[in-house]
């Protein structure tokens, strides 16, 4: 459960209201298996994440790819449904304070009043508990803009009826009134009507990018999730592109979530930025400071391993090793440990991880193990087929930072290994300093990022 | 004022949008209509195509139709298996006097009646039972999908040759046991191209503006499907035919009906004595209904491949 | 045009057409540059403008219909000071050059590696082609004298039924045999950090993820110890992070092995960090090109400038990236005129007129702007040529 005192969905970054409000939301996909289709396991794409948008600012959503951000986006979106958590819409910060008490107290523990004020809130801002009117309503007022513009308009479609579609499904307009509309709209991102006649592949990438927001800016929406908007334009189509963002943003007091990979990008158009890294965020704060002065080394990896036309090219470069881990199985405590360069004894060591560096780095060893036998996640006995290879693997694990976090020496016992590790709760995002958060065990330990 | 101005002025652009819409639509309709008229084999193609189809469509005036069932050739008993430019018959007769030309003029509307029928309900019900499993996934799709496994397990031909055998030697009965065969693979085709759509942005897209899933089918997914369904039902003409036609050569169709494969099986005994017209008139006309059909078929494909769809 | 005549690879007067229903694109347009040994080149552009076509030029590996080599030349220079002419040269020459001479990877590793085969095998076809008598010696064999199956088996020719009447007929050869290919196989792959090499050896491409594979397309490529290789956007497709362990991977094999680079990226910032040189390509032209941390500190070409000044920074205030107005001309039958022209803020008559010849403004520094030329060398009137520009004090000629 996470801590309700230190959730960062109450952060509504220096405004006094949310369009949107995450509470520990989880998508989880299942993984079937064989013939029977038996699920095995579940993909963790979005493993409880507590986030808020505020009112018209842009937040960007970053990370690498496998990271959830995507998915969130789908979520928030509607178009994915969560398989946990809440999500809150239109709250303003007294009234998150209430859900966030409610939520404290159990159900058979509310009073009468306290019963009918989360009545009142579910039923007005819960999605999934408002009545379809509202649920409709947030629908409209949350469009998105996608990423391959080829690909998210319907090539047999005159750009008239996508871009005048919102409109017509939600029977705001037809006939004639509705052409207008639409000349309106494409005006308003820089073409004209003469476009309005044509076919997606007669365009540009960056004329179908502003067909894509024409479209998104149909209904007078107040949120846009954009969903790399700009990825696949050439650089100076995306500053033309990007520009229009802005100017949008001005001029109809627009809320912007802005997914994408490219740090730059990010930088220059967000307010503040959350990092996500194995469906969970790991660094959340100002754009400035997340970038400037970085509290989650996987914030600082991914600032250093992005060229940039500035930096000088003599900083010490901070570098993540290994691959992404399985993101059915993700590493215990922290999920980014097992790469992280200053992991230490309290980050979650766990079996998995020695395991997997016997797979790649001694695979002589590794191929020896005869069997695993675990009491927990932290706790195991491996039995190998020579007492020789048992010894090697003993010893190697006493050469990694694993060896910290070990509750006890590792009993070696002919051809036995027993390895026990300190148990270590999943690491938690945390508030810092105001409005600075990080998930970093290390970093809240000390108050500040660890020296490499 | 300004405002007004440019506010009737938007109005009247849109008026104007509006009247080109449809002559928008139309002027890339044609575009493709080019692309296709560009390959000279599929114009060959389609000209045999618009032989064939008037002379189904004019057989009455082209000979006079036999009574009481026009589909069995006038027999002229006092010339049998004559040879083709003899006794005013123009393809000769068979050996119970009925006349080639007659068979084939005859043969080529059964030949419309079987492709036209055949294609356009495996066509129609193969793509209602590939939505469903497509666009409703999980188990109905799983169910659906085995069903046709199993139908494609068996060969089409066999298939077909069963049913037409249970059903009784008739030509209706070969009508319906190809559209119990052939459906199948177009359920395929459809669930397939269904699903890659789905993937597709603009599905995602669809779903936002809030249209409901029957629209979304409606405009965004069954109009890319398409492509491969047309080009699927062209060369289905032909091959339904050539089916048709084993079939009837077998005997599954009423004796001495003006159907080209029974046709063809009747002039089979005549080709040791060295009487070859009935046989090779009927094959003659097969092969190329056939033929023609395949080239028109990948003259569109060619136009159709979604890598010169979205230039 | 500043050349000098120590040149690895001259590209003289390239241009790379194709036919198409619409007319004749002129993709690549009268581009000339030089690679010299152990540098890096890095050519720069957007989209269209070129730089793939002029790459794969180079390998010969543009498809001749419907491409087609309209003029110029490629030269490439021989250990033994012998020029190629790629262009001209039969196809076998050709292949021998691919591979073992100039080496090429790709932007999507996955399409360039066989679905059907381990990793092991393929680079074991690879390494046995280039690496034959280094196996042979290894395997006990006599490199001048190898017996012609033990060749068919290294180069992974031999059908089943002759490696397995060799492996009766010689007791110990055929495990020597596998065992050189694998153990040069492997060297080349712990070469390029791949941690479990023996493992890699039975894997599938599906089984590995982006940046492995990519490891392993640039163990293929450097095979045979190429004098240069050739990267088309070999990171575009990869995560950040994995993307800066892939380039400083490949600078590394490059320090090691002393190969020249011609890396083709659309990214400015890799080119700061990788690059000695850069080429920036517009339209199918060359626009400018000199030492990288210069072009990118003070760049000459407005293309360049307009380029750079669109590349969000922190700097900039949001909402006010210089974007260059327009869009990229055509490339079909195009006009004899600068083709950056209609986006230009300097463009004059002249620009609409006469095409901009590559000009030397610096040493080792060239620019196709008129800005830097006189009228009377052009031939059109004062009036009609842009504001004159000067190179930070340095006249132009």
């Amino acid at each position: 459960m996470t801590l309700l005192s230190g959730s960062l969905a109450a952060d509504f970054g220096g405004t006094t209201d949310a369009v949107v409000a995450l509470h520990g939301v989880k998508v989880h996909y299942p993984v079937k298996e064989g013939v029977l289709q038996r699920v095995t396991g579940q993909v963790r794409a979005v493993d409880g994440v507590d986030l808020s948008i505020p009112r018209g600012q842009t937040l960007g959503l970053v990370g690498e790819s496998g990271c959830g951000k995507t998915t969130l986006g789908r979520v928030i979106a509607g178009l994915v449904a969560p398989t946990g958590g809440d999500i809150w819409v239109d709250v303003d910060a007294t009234q998150h304070s209430e859900i966030e008490r409610l939520r404290g107290v159990a159900t058979e523990d509310r009073s009468p009043e306290d019963q009918a004020s989360w009545k009142s809130l579910e039923s007005n801002h819960r999605l999934g508990s408002m009545s379809r009117d509202k649920q409709s309503r947030y629908r409209r007022n949350c469009q998105v803009v996608f990423q391959d513009a080829f690909s998210s308009l319907n090539p047999r479609q005159l750009v008239r009826d996508i871009v005048g579609r919102p409109l017509r499904v939600h029977k705001e307009a037809s006939g004639e009134d509705l052409d207008r509309r639409v000349i309106e709209l494409l005006e308003r991102v820089g073409l004209d009507s003469q476009h309005l006649l044509r076919f997606p592949h007669q365009f540009s990438g960056g004329q179908r990018q502003r067909i894509s927001i024409a479209r998104a800016l149909a209904l007078n929406p107040e949120f846009v999730i954009l969903d790399e908007p700009t990825s696949a334009l050439d650089v100076s189509v995306q500053a033309q592109i990007l520009n229009l963002l802005v100017d949008l943003q001005k001029d109809l007091g627009l809320t912007y979530l802005f997914i994408t990979h490219d740090l730059g990008v990010v930088q220059h158009m967000s307010d503040r930025i959350a990092v996500m890294y194995l469906g969970q965020i790991a660094e959340y704060g100002p754009t400035a400071d997340v970038f400037n002065s970085p509290l989650h080394p996987y914030s600082r990896i991914l600032r250093d391993s992005n060229p940039t036309l500035e930096d000088s090219l003599d900083t010490v470069k901070w570098d993540l090793s290994g691959t992404v881990p399985n993101p059915v199985n993700p590493p215990q405590g922290c999920r980014l440990h097992p790469r992280c360069p200053v992991a230490r004894a309290e980050c979650g060591w766990s079996i998995d991880d020695v395991l997997t560096d016997a797979e790649r780095n001694t695979p002589v060893v590794f191929e020896t193990i005869s069997r695993v036998e675990r009491s927990s996640d932290f706790r195991a006995t491996v039995s190998f087929s020579e007492p020789e290879q048992a010894k090697k693997f003993a010893k190697r694990i006493g050469s990694l930072a694993a060896h910290e976090a070990l509750e006890q020496p590792i009993r070696l016992d002919d051809k036995l290994v027993e390895v026990s590790f300190n148990e270590v709760s999943e690491a938690q995002l945390q508030q810092l300093k105001d409005g600075r958060w990080s998930s970093c065990t290390r970093t809240q330990n000390l108050g500040a990022l660890p020296e490499l | 004022m300004t405002t007004l101005n440019r506010s009737q002025e938007t109005s009247k652009r849109a008026s104007v949008a509006r009247e080109s819409a449809l002559s928008v639509k139309w002027a890339r309709r044609r575009e493709v209509a080019q692309e296709v008229f560009r390959n000279p084999l599929t114009v060959l193609g389609l000209i045999i195509i618009g032989l064939f189809f008037l002379m189904a469509l004019a057989a009455p005036l082209l000979t006079e139709a036999n009574t009481p069932d026009p589909y069995q050739s006038p027999r002229d008993w006092s010339n049998i298996s004559v040879p083709p430019g003899e006794a005013g018959h123009v393809l000769g007769t068979d050996a119970t006097g009925g006349d080639v030309l007659y068979g084939i003029i005859w043969g080529s509307r059964l030949s419309l009646q079987l492709s036209l029928t055949v294609v356009g309900f495996t066509l129609v019900f193969g793509t209602i039972v590939g939505s469903i499993a497509a666009m409703r996934g999980g188990r109905l799709d799983n169910l659906l999908m085995r069903v046709v496994d199993v139908f494609l397990s068996i060969p089409e031909l066999i298939f077909a040759l069963a049913i037409a055998a249970v059903l009784g030697p008739s030509f209706r009965n070969i009508i319906l046991a190809l559209a119990a065969v052939f459906w199948v693979k177009y359920a395929r085709i459809v669930r397939g191209e269904i699903i890659r759509i789905k993937q597709a942005e603009y599905v995602a897209a669809a779903k936002v503006t809030g249209d409901s899933t029957w629209n979304i089918y409606r405009k965004d997914v069954l109009p890319n499907a398409v492509s491969p369904l047309v080009v699927q039902a062209t060369l289905d003409m032909g091959n339904v035919v050539l089916i048709g036609a084993t079939l009837s050569f077998i005997g599954l169709a009423q004796a001495g009906l003006t159907e080209w494969g029974a046709m063809v099986s009747a002039g089979q005994s005549g080709l040791l004595a060295g009487e070859w017209w009935l046989s090779t008139f009927a094959g003659l006309a097969i092969v190329l209904w056939a033929l023609a059909f395949n080239l028109v078929g990948d003259g569109l494909r060619d136009v159709l491949d979604p890598k010169t769809e979205g230039r | 045009m500043a050349r000098s005549d120590d040149w690895l690879l001259r590209v003289d007067d390239l241009s790379v057409h194709f036919e198409s229903s619409k007319g004749v694109a002129h993709a690549v347009d009268h581009v000339s540059f030089d690679i010299y040994p152990h540098e890096t080149l890095a050519l720069v552009g957007e989209t269209g403008c070129g730089k793939s076509v002029t790459a794969r030029s180079i390998l010969r590996l543009v498809p001749e219909p419907p491409g087609s080599y309209a003029s110029g030349s490629i030269s490439l220079r021989n250990g033994d000071g012998s020029v190629t002419e790629i262009l001209t040269a039969t196809e076998r020459t050709v292949r021998s050059i691919r591979g073992d001479r100039i080496s090429m990877i790709f932007q999507d590793p996955g399409k360039a590696l066989n679905p059907g085969l381990t990793i092991g095998r393929q680079l074991a076809e690879v390494f046995g082609e280039h690496r034959m008598s280094m196996i042979l010696g290894n395997a006990g064999f006599d490199p001048e004298k190898p017996s012609r199956t033990a060749t068919k088996i290294v180069q992974q020719r031999a059908g089943l039924l002759e490696r397995g009447v060799y492996r009766l007929t010689h007791l110990r050869a055929p495990k020597a045999l596998q065992k050189s290919i694998d153990d040069s196989v492997m060297e080349a792959l712990a070469d390029t950090g791949i941690p479990n090499p023996r493992k890699m050896l039975g894997s599938y491409p599906h089984e590995l993820s982006g940046g492995m594979k990519q490891r392993v397309m640039i163990a293929q490529a450097l095979a045979c110890d190429p004098d240069l290789l050739i990267a088309d956007e070999p990171t575009t497709a990869l995560d950040v992070t994995i993307q800066a362990r892939i380039l400083d991977l490949i600078h590394e094999m490059q320090q090691r092995r002393g190969m020249a680079i011609l890396y083709i990226t659309h990214d400015l910032s890799l080119v700061r960090q990788f690059a000695d040189r850069v080429a920036v390509m517009y339209a199918g032209r060359l626009a400018e090109i000199g030492p990288s941390a210069e072009v990118l500190a003070s760049p000459q070409h407005p293309y360049t400038q307009g380029l750079l000044a669109a590349i969000p920074r922190p700097a900039t205030p949001r909402g006010q990236l210089a974007a260059i107005p327009g869009t990229v001309p055509q490339l079909i039958d195009p006009p004899a005129q600068c083709h950056f022209a209609s986006r230009c803020s300097f463009a004059a008559a002249a620009c609409h007129e006469v095409t901009p010849q590559l000009l030397t403004i610096a040493e080792k520094r060239d620019v196709s702007c008129h800005r830097f030329d006189t009228a009377s060398r052009i031939g059109v009137s004062p009036q009609d040529m842009p504001s004159a520009a000067t190179l930070g004090g340095v006249a132009s000629s």
